[in-house]
């Protein structure tokens, strides 16, 4: 949000606004900078020192490895938390104005309770349950209060009540066929959702942040000359591409975000050059390149944060693509079969749909209310952020 | 089904075909059913009360249907409903003369005789001899037709014989000539491929819309084939001059097949789909998921047929230098070692676990059910009973690693190499092929419980692993090795190819520890034909640098003289209990075909030459 | 430069921006391994013969032999000339294949964008008339509903009830139904369905949200006061201010889904239309047939951005195409 705005005129850092350098370092970007050092020399550590087979803290007695994109994960987290969370903290009084306005859309505030127990779940989920294992003789069992015909489980762990095999608590939303906890591999799967979200939100947001303000601001031929990469970039088949890096190298999630976030970010360039078109026609900019700012330091100063609220509601409105991308994908087969994904969970049983739905439907329904939450999300931004239609319709 | 149509030959989507095709046969229309990969057939005679109509659904959709280049399996079964081929199998596995019957005094010149009321469509008149004898030389022998026979007829010398008769001479007497399916042929008008024959115009042949359309096809299949929709499937209608409705050596049934007025075979890629169709009668027949069987079963309107087959799922484990990438001293390399291997995984519960008891545990390189099998008392049974467990597993790995040079050791649980660590392997399955991924769950946890090795389970696509991990560049020729006390050189009898390219310092392009993507074929009509996987450590198919440590080339060379068939099942029992003792593949099991029909069809058998007398079959 | 000059411009780049597209899917397809050749070889090997001699007969068969350029060179000539060669995994030629499956493909979207044109901007308006009520709460979560839940999933879940549960609906998609029968109605009712809620809630966004500006705006006002019927008011002053704006998403929106769900629609309710064509192509690596595909949507996708833009750019006067 728009939270590098002054709030009064009189609280306008002069001392700020004077000094021209580059290095003008904020609190959060030292904080950033502090934080992200030690898991740069972290990565640097597993990367150069131990063997690929070895576990990134076997050195304090911790069996969890970390993959790179773990680490890109982590990286994306401290970026939200140095750029969104903190500077929210900061400006107290902007953060009430929008919780207050934010607050009176119920069903947003539902969905940010949703969104932040899939954030929960994701990011502490791991550390206290151990990861789905597979035990081919339980495959199958029915959630907890349902049963099934017992002719469709291996080995029954409940009651068998009349040829109905019941479920247990043990395993609350029942077994897949290999006998993985449906329960314990929706938790699992709330890191990759997680995972995927920042990460390609991190990676568009980067790349069409860039693209779009220097776009718009520079003009001219930079301007045409980016835009028409930009067409390229829209119309180029992502799914071809994707499919023929599968064939030739192999492709697991790093690859599915990387490749699907490299050619996603064309129409957050564009939106973002129209926004800042806009933002750069209004007479504080005129003002300030009048007083001697550079480029460098007006776009980074007024125009990127005053279209941020808009950016903000246009990546939160393009997660819930990249979550679906990755089911279908799933579903088509072509998905990273290693990884316990929603989708992952919904292609492994849609075969078994017709006597075993909650395979499917767990992991669908969890990814509906997600995707869902994601979109009343953005949409209560929208909202909050274009007070003008708002103020009329009352 | 997933396992066959995946894992069934030794390339998931592209080999298995051509696999099926020269070896496994498709013995005419025998196949239709019970031998399919991947494939599931399903008579939907539009619900319950409309069943003069035979359709089936197929799981993919089918490249070709011209005879002359088709390699696979199920567009093979859309050619079988509207052209025959030679010949094919009964249920008790003798050669039933369809075509042309096979006859032979030594093994070396063979006499085929055509039947004498075989009609092409006009223009093209009677089937004779010199149809086929053209089509072998003209096409299969030639140069530049590369037809999917070519593979078939190399070395063989035909020559007409009469008006109806031409016979052909094999370099090398082979009593199993036809067991092979090597010479199967499909009836194709010497006029329709003269054109293309004289241009030596491939593209033509392979694109001509009668053979792609089957228009030629007279009075050669039971039925017609009225439209190849290539987005949907095909459409036939009955075809009222069937030639065998004259036959005289065939069960009078065959006098007024085909019993249906028509059918098709659609489309369906998802299972669910075929399985819904099933029930709802919209088609009548599907294969059918071991975890559903018994539900299948329990139902009226359906019955389920078990059929066991001839493809197995194996554990290849790497011998060659970029196999056992945890430490130095490939301990795959040793017969005691693999045997371990073997005997941590628990057969019985793979086989209840994954294919709920509806696979046969696998001990050599041959199902129960042929002639050939040893008998169960000769052979060792690891991973069965007493041979399976904790034990077991580690006394013979202990002998394996008292061989090696280096000090591999058991510390507690774990197996540890020379430097104190873990050994560690990998294993591929296929991605997106649940059954694959559960066994391969399942070796990992046997192994890393039984024989304290830490096992990463990777899942990988079937293409990429064939050309980065299984295939490789052939090592130039004459490159030899010492194995078992010998010198072999690997261009005696061929040149090194990417299914062997050479002595185990040959290697593909990525290190690979485990797989379970492919399965093979063992070959049960024809088990001679298994030399080209144990034929010596230069056999042309040895992706895994396995180096027999019994003399099996001379067990072949014997087989290949023997002049009856009693000498060749008493060598053939010999070569199996040796290859059930060494392990050249980690062998676990056969999975059975499921088959649900609709209540009342009367025709299909449980055994695996189902399907052969498809134009009998009949609702009752 | 005047707007004819602009407009001449953005053709010509469209048509580059195709040329490049199609150019890399080229470059990527030569790249990847061809399977047949592998096969062939490995199929020699097994069988004794001389795998190089095989796998060099395969490259020849498939016209592989010739050097890049020279196959480029030919492969651009057939693009224009529409010669696009034959599927070799379909065994017709690559211009058929892709009839037949616009054939099957346009007999679903035709009627699912005319619905989603339609629907939206009715139930968006609608929902802007009644903001914040639970009528336009109830078509936002529609609309939201439709939007979240996956394409895919949805699909599965109608088949497996209406199909298989109630069986109402065939399970197998029957090509050969009349086009317009009752029988091709009843087995795509279900199909437009999934596809419409996964469109509608968009396209109902946009003009809410658009519509809501009009909504209380003056002329709006006088309107009702002169006594207009309320139905004709929204009509005239709402609607069709609302969209203006809103054909300047619409045509991106649809595209991306018409690509994108499509696919999976027709995989799940075994339609064999365009997108499983081109899917099918892909796992085969039929190279024709993939580049013929690639040609049509890349075709489509261009000329969709190609339209937003000019239609943006003569819609919007403040955006000036002189400096640009």
């Amino acid at each position: 949000m728009a939270t590098k705005k002054p709030e009064r005129f009189d609280q306008v850092d002069w001392s700020e606004l004077s000094e021209s350098g580059r290095l003008d370092l904020s609190i959060n970007s030292i904080g950033m900078v502090i934080t992200s050092l030690p898991v740069v020399l972290l990565g640097l550590y597993d990367w150069r020192f131990i063997g690929d087979r070895t576990d990134t803290f076997e050195f304090i007695g911790l069996s969890r490895n970390l993959e790179s994109l773990d680490y890109f994960f982590i990286f994306t987290l401290l970026l939200f938390f140095f750029y969104l969370i903190l500077p929210l903290a900061q400006n107290p009084r902007m953060t009430k104005y929008y919780w207050k306005e934010f607050k009176r859309n119920r069903p947003a505030v539902v969905s940010l309770g949703w969104l932040l127990i899939v954030f929960a779940g994701g990011l502490l989920g791991p550390l206290v349950i151990s990861a789905p294992e597979q035990d081919i003789l339980i495959g199958h069992q029915p959630p907890v209060f349902l049963s099934v015909d017992a002719a469709n489980v291996a080995n029954c762990v409940g009651d068998i009540v009349g040829g109905q095999c019941q479920g247990t608590w043990e395993y609350p939303l029942g077994t897949t066929r290999g006998g993985k906890s449906v329960f314990t591999s929706i938790i699992y799967g709330m890191t990759i959702s997680m995972q995927i979200a920042f990460i390609t939100t991190t990676i568009v947001a980067a790349i069409g942040i860039s693209f779009g303000t220097v776009s718009a601001y520079a003009g001219g031929w930079v301007d045409e000359v980016l835009m028409r990469f930009v067409d390229i970039i829209l119309s180029f088949p992502t799914l071809l591409m994707f499919l023929l890096i599968l064939y030739i190298y192999g492709a697991g999630l790093g690859m599915f975000i990387l490749v699907f976030s490299l050619f996603a970010w064309g129409g957050t360039a564009r939106y973002v050059r129209s926004k800042s078109l806009s933002v750069s026609e209004e007479e504080y900019i005129k003002a300030s390149r009048i007083s001697g700012a550079s480029t460098y330091r007006v776009v980074r100063k007024h125009v990127v944060p005053n279209t941020a609220s808009s950016i903000i509601t246009q990546l939160t409105l393009l997660i819930p693509g990249f979550l679906l991308a990755e089911a279908q994908l799933a579903f088509l087969g072509l998905g990273d079969s290693n990884i316990p994904s929603w989708g992952q969970l919904i292609s492994a049983g849609r075969s078994d749909l017709a006597f075993a739905p909650w395979i499917v439907l767990a992991p669908g329904i969890v990814l509906f209310l997600t995707i869902l939450a994601f979109n009343f999300l953005g949409d209560a931004l929208l909202d909050a952020l274009n007070p003008e239609a708002e103020a009329e319709s009352e | 089904m997933s396992q066959r149509h995946n894992g069934g030959a030794d390339n998931p989507r592209h080999l298995g075909r051509r696999e099926w095709l020269s070896a496994l046969g498709i013995g005419g229309i025998a196949t239709l059913s019970g031998c399919v990969g991947g494939e599931d057939e399903e008579d939907e005679a539009g619900g319950d009360e409309d069943r003069d109509t035979y359709d089936t659904a197929a799981a993919a959709s089918f490249e070709t249907l011209n005879p002359i280049y088709n390699t696979e399996n199920g567009a093979g079964n859309a050619i079988a409903r509207a052209l025959d081929q030679g010949y094919t199998f009964n249920e008790d596995n003798e050669v039933v003369p369809l075509l042309y019957d096979l006859s032979t005094e030594d093994g070396a010149v063979w006499t085929f005789e055509v039947r004498d009321n075989l009609e092409f469509s006009d223009p093209y008149g009677q089937v004779t001899a010199e149809d086929f004898v053209y089509l072998i030389q003209e096409v299969h022998q030639s140069d530049w037709a590369n037809s999917a026979a070519t593979i078939n007829w190399g070395g063989v010398d035909v020559e007409q014989t009469g008006e109806l008769e031409f016979q052909a001479t094999l370099e090398s007497p082979n009593l199993l000539w036809p067991e092979t399916f090597d010479p199967l042929l499909y009836p194709i008008p010497r006029d329709l491929i003269e054109p293309y024959v004289e241009d030596e115009d491939v593209e033509g042949m392979q694109q001509d819309e009668e053979l792609l359309e089957l228009t030629f096809s007279g009075n050669l299949g039971p039925y017609v084939m009225d439209e190849w929709n290539r987005g949907s499937g095909t459409q036939y209608s009955r075809n009222d001059d069937y030639y065998l409705q004259e036959a005289d050596d065939l069960p009078d049934e065959f006098d007024d097949a085909p019993y249906f007025e028509g059918g098709s075979i659609t489309y369906l890629e998802e299972q669910s789909s075929r399985l819904g169709a099933l029930e709802t009668g919209e088609v009548d027949s599907a294969a059918i998921p071991p975890e559903r069987y018994e539900e299948y079963d329990n139902r009226d309107d359906v019955y389920v047929n078990q059929v066991p087959t001839p493809y197995n799922t194996i554990l290849s484990v790497n011998m060659r230098d970029n196999g056992w990438n945890t430490g130095p001293g490939n301990l795959f390399r040793y017969k005691e070692f693999r045997q371990a291997v073997n005997a941590s995984i628990s057969k019985q519960e793979l086989i209840d676990g994954v294919y709920r008891g509806l696979a046969q545990p696998h001990y050599t390189w041959q199902p129960r059910f042929t002639d050939f099998y040893p008998g169960d008392d000769d052979l060792p049974q690891f991973g069965m009973g007493d041979e399976y467990g904790r034990e077991f597993a580690r006394d013979l790995a202990q002998e394996a690693i008292d061989q090696s040079e280096y000090d591999y050791e058991f510390d507690g649980d774990e197996l540890v190499d020379p430097d104190g660590n873990q050994v560690e392997l990998d294993i591929y399955h296929s991605a997106g092929q649940e059954t694959s991924q559960l066994t391969a769950e399942f070796i990992s946890e046997e192994m890393g419980e039984n024989l304290g090795i830490d096992v990463n389970v990777e899942a990988i696509d079937g293409t990429r692993f064939g050309e980065e991990f299984w295939t490789a560049d052939p090592a130039e020729d004459g490159l030899t090795d010492e194995v078992n006390g010998e010198e072999v050189s690997w261009d005696t009898d061929v040149s090194p190819g990417p299914n062997n390219p050479g002595p185990r310092s040959a290697t593909s392009n990525e290190d690979w520890d485990m797989s379970i993507v492919y399965g093979l074929n063992t070959y049960p009509r024809n088990p001679l034909t298994n030399q080209v996987f144990f034929d010596g450590a230069n056999a042309q198919y040895n992706p895994v640098g396995y180096y027999p440590e019994f003399d099996a080339e001379s067990l072949f060379a014997d087989m290949r003289q023997a002049t009856d068939r009693d000498e060749l099942i008493s060598i053939l029992e010999e070569l199996f209990i040796n290859l059930a003792e060494e392990q050249p593949y980690i062998m676990l099991l056969f999975s059975d075909d499921l088959i649900g029909y609709r209540e009342g069809l009367e025709g299909p058998i449980e055994n695996f030459s189902n399907g052969w007398d498809l134009p009998v079959w009949t609702y009752e | 430069m005047g707007l004819g000059r602009y407009i001449t411009a953005r053709v010509a780049w469209a048509a580059v921006v195709s040329l490049i597209i199609v150019t890399i899917t080229f470059v990527l397809l030569a790249a990847a391994p061809n399977p047949s050749i592998r096969e062939a070889a490995t199929q020699a090997a097994l069988q004794g013969g001389d795998p190089a001699a095989a796998a060099e007969r395969e490259r020849e068969l498939r016209g592989l032999n010739e050097p890049l350029h020279v196959r480029y060179l030919d492969f651009l000539q057939s693009v224009y000339t529409l010669d696009w060669g034959w599927s070799q995994h379909r065994s017709q030629p690559v211009t058929e294949a892709l009839w037949e499956g616009l054939y099957y493909t346009a007999q679903y979207s035709i009627p699912w964008t005319i619905l989603t044109v339609i629907l939206g901007p009715i139930v968006g308006v609608y929902s802007a008339a009644n903001m914040y009520s639970w009528k336009d709460h109830a078509a936002t979560g529609f609309a939201f509903f439709g939007y979240a839940i996956p394409n895919f999933f949805f699909g599965i879940i109608l088949l497996l009830i209406f199909g298989v549960w109630l069986d109402v609906i065939p399970v197998v998609y029957d090509t050969s139904v009349p086009l317009f029968s009752l029988d091709n109605v009843i087995q795509l009712i279900i199909p437009v369905f999934v596809l419409v809620t996964g469109s509608i809630g968009a396209t109902m966004r946009v003009s809410r949200n658009e519509s809501a500006e009009f909504q209380n705006s003056d002329f709006m006002k006088t309107a009702k006061a002169k006594g207009v019927s309320p139905l004709r008011a929204y009509a005239y002053h709402v609607m069709r201010p609302t969209l203006v704006p809103l054909s300047t998403t619409l045509v991106g929106q649809l595209l991306a889904l018409f690509l994108g769900s499509s696919l999976l629609v027709e995989v799940v309710f075994g339609i064999p239309g365009l997108g499983r064509l081109t899917f099918d192509a892909l796992v085969a690596q039929d190279t024709n047939l993939v580049l013929g595909a690639t040609l049509v949507f890349t075709f489509i996708a261009v000329v969709g951005n190609l339209v937003e833009d000019l239609v943006f750019t003569i819609l919007d006067p403040r955006i000036s195409y002189d400096d640009r």
